[in-house]
């Protein structure tokens, strides 16, 4: 295993090397910076919204600028969480209950500055963790058949429900089955027969995954702005951050230090998780800090805590770096930005799983290598530039909200050139802003979606395998394994209610107060 | 009615009629004999979303965000710009075959900065002109995309 991984480890450093790459990683960190730290907008429309680019690129190439968007945006997040106190997604929420505070005490730069150490180190340590897992893994799921995929798609899909908020498994799980009955939008690709196409020629091939991200995302993030009046944007004073603010001392350095080697490998091993995602990294690892901080430092927290800055920062890149563990190595996205670049994979021609790690070593590896750069980069280039990036924030939103929209109208049109899918777009658009207005969450749709296609597959093959029979879910150790752990975390949330039930009613012992 | 319950009322009535549908799936003589059909799946992912948006209009709403009512949630927002603009998203997938890219883009953003309240002319021109011919020349001559010119160029005689 070891002879393989350091010959693989010598492909991602040579793939990662040629001129080209390094000009995306550069271009994805910054494309993703920027992306994400505009208000509403995160991780997945900043990579929806690149994906077009990448169409004329080699898959690695494409993968590896992807990947660089994808971390860029986590870190661009932080930047209007701090500012503005407006995150641009969920993953960066943590990171504003101390960032803004301290933006706030007359510290922007420092925060900022803790924000980027504090990201930098997440991202590489978990580099270097997803860098012996994801082989072992892939090692591992070669021996996987059909009814291990279809039991590990379902744990995907699950996981994602039992990782929402309170209340929010159920929704969850609907937005996930209505994902799937969207990707069985098309042709049957076993039969050649047509499924809800209407007679129209453009539904032959199935909704476009591209046309279904952005119109789900990318629209209605900025419909929403509009919507909500949100003038966040025009509210921002870029002039009090200078360069002199971003120093952080020796002293603060090593008060942070423990907090950050926590947070990566929690955040890492949560991100690894399928479903999971950076936003679950970010909230564990706050909570764990606070946990763990004396009493004293505990009251900081919430009002501008150095520490409670640092572990979400580091928990959410830490989390997206693990993410790719599951995308990489098993083909299931860990997460609504890994799912939209699973389908980036799919288009490619490429399939994600555990033969991309013998059969594409340049991509797998590829990808690897280059977040150590991205990581770098991501520093090197934001530090300076944080002050520059603060004044784009004040680009009004009377300007940035009809250039968002161009740019996700012409990002599916300029792959397919077809003015129906823009009429197919506005569609979409309204219909997910209805259900984002009814509360119901997106990223499980977009997930269910991309792996509609391939679960049925699945579930095909296995069922021939077996006779027609069910047995397949129970007979063979790993599905049946697997099954058990899916069927743990969709009873978590109902087990976790009983227990809060049980503590409440059960009288306090005598005493104490 | 909370706006997590309309939301499922809504996505019950979608999926009793996907179910529906999905029974006009056609079948070959030789594949109705087969245990998974092309209708398999429709089937099961119907049931699941009726007994799913089922369970959520029944149970009591839990999440603290999802149990105002659609008409608390959406008070005060701005409903006719974001009606305008989804019109005018329409409009521009409408014109666009027959304007081509540069001018119904440039006509679609100076549209778009209006509906939002801009009111600038040369901002708006310089912020729309530059980036439409900027995206155009890099996909025509950089990456070689081939993007047609609009239908009204030949009726005029100009291509």
């Amino acid at each position: 295993m070891w002879d393989g991984m350091l010959t693989g480890m010598m492909t991602g450093i040579t793939t990662t090397l040629i001129p080209i790459n390094i000009a995306m990683v550069l271009m994805g960190c910054f494309a993703g910076s920027f992306i994400g730290m505009l208000p509403g907008l995160g991780p997945i429309t900043a990579v929806a919204l690149m994906i077009p680019i990448t169409y004329g690129l080699d898959p690695t190439t494409g993968m590896v600028l992807l990947a660089g968007v994808y971390y860029g945006a986590i870190f661009g997040g932080s930047t209007s969480s701090i500012l503005i106190n407006a995150p641009g997604e969920a993953a960066t929420v943590a990171t504003a209950l101390d960032g803004y505070p301290l933006a706030r005490q007359g510290y922007p730069g420092k925060a900022l500055a803790i924000a980027a150490y504090a990201s930098f180190s997440g991202g590489t340590i978990a580099v270097i963790l997803l860098m012996f897992f994801a082989p072992m893994l892939a090692s591992i799921a070669t021996s996987f058949q059909s009814a291990d995929y279809f039991a590990l798609m379902l744990l995907g899909l699950t996981a994602v429900s039992a990782f929402a908020g309170r209340g929010g498994v159920l929704k969850a799980l609907l937005m996930v089955v209505v994902g799937l009955m969207l990707s069985t939008v098309g042709t049957d690709q076993t039969s050649g027969i047509q499924r809800f196409t209407f007679g129209s020629l453009e539904l032959l091939d199935g909704i476009e995954f591209l046309l279904l991200a952005m119109a789900t995302f990318a629209l209605t993030e900025a419909l929403s702005i509009v919507l909500k009046r949100d003038a966040s944007s025009d509210s921002l004073n870029p002039k009090m951050i200078g360069f002199k603010s971003l120093k952080v001392t020796k002293k603060e350095f090593k008060f942070i230090l423990p907090t950050i080697l926590r947070s990566s490998l929690l955040g890492f091993f949560v991100g690894v998780l399928p479903g999971a995602g950076a936003t679950l990294g970010s909230f564990m690892a706050y909570g764990m800090e606070r946990n763990l901080a004396p009493k004293e430092e505990q009251k900081k927290f919430g009002k501008g805590s150095l520490r409670g800055l640092a572990a979400p920062e580091t928990g959410n890149n830490a989390a997206s770096s693990g993410s790719f563990v599951p995308l990489l190595t098993l083909g299931i996205p860990g997460s609504g930005t890994t799912a939209v670049m699973l389908g980036a994979l799919i288009a490619y021609g490429i399939e994600p799983g555990p033969r991309m790690f013998v059969e594409r070593p340049d991509v797998f590896w590829g990808v690897i290598m280059s977040m150590y750069l991205g990581n770098v980069f991501l520093l090197i280039l934001n530090l300076p530039l944080i002050p520059y990036f603060a004044r784009l924030l004040a680009i009004p939103r009377t300007l940035m909200v009809p250039i968002i929209l161009f740019f996700s109208l012409m990002g599916v049109y300029l792959v397919t050139f077809n003015d129906f899918d823009i009429q197919m777009m506005v569609f979409f658009c309204i219909a997910a802003m209805a259900l984002r207005l009814m509360n119901f969450p997106m990223a499980p749709l977009l997930l269910g979606f991309i792996l509609g296609g391939l679960m049925e597959d699945n579930l095909r093959r296995s069922l021939m395998i077996y006779d027609d029979s069910m047995a397949f879910m129970w007979e063979r150790p790993i599905t049946l394994g697997i099954n058990l752990l899916t069927l743990f975390i969709l009873l978590l949330p109902a087990a976790r209610t009983l227990w809060e039930r049980f503590r409440r009613s059960s009288p306090p012992e005598p005493g104490l107060p | 009615m909370t706006r997590e319950k309309t939301g499922a009322l809504v996505i019950l009535l979608f999926s009793v009629a996907y179910g529906l549908l999905a029974t006009k799936i056609p079948l070959s003589f030789l594949s109705e004999q087969e245990v998974f059909t092309a209708r398999t799946m429709p089937y099961a992912l119907a049931v699941a979303g009726i007994v799913l948006s089922l369970a959520i209009i029944i149970l009591p709403t839990v999440d603290p965000e999802g149990k105002a009512s659609l008409g608390e949630a959406t008070k005060g927002m701005d409903w006719s710009t974001a009606i305008l603009l989804v019109v005018l998203m329409l409009v521009f997938g409408l014109i666009m075959k027959w304007l081509g890219f540069i001018l119904s883009s440039i006509l679609f953003l100076l549209c778009g900065f209006r509906i939002l309240g801009e009111t600038r002319i040369r901002l708006m021109l310089f912020s729309a002109i530059p980036l439409v011919l900027a995206l155009w020349c890099i996909m025509s001559l950089l990456l070689g995309v081939y993007i047609a010119p609009g239908e009204i160029f030949y009726q005029l005689g100009v291509l």
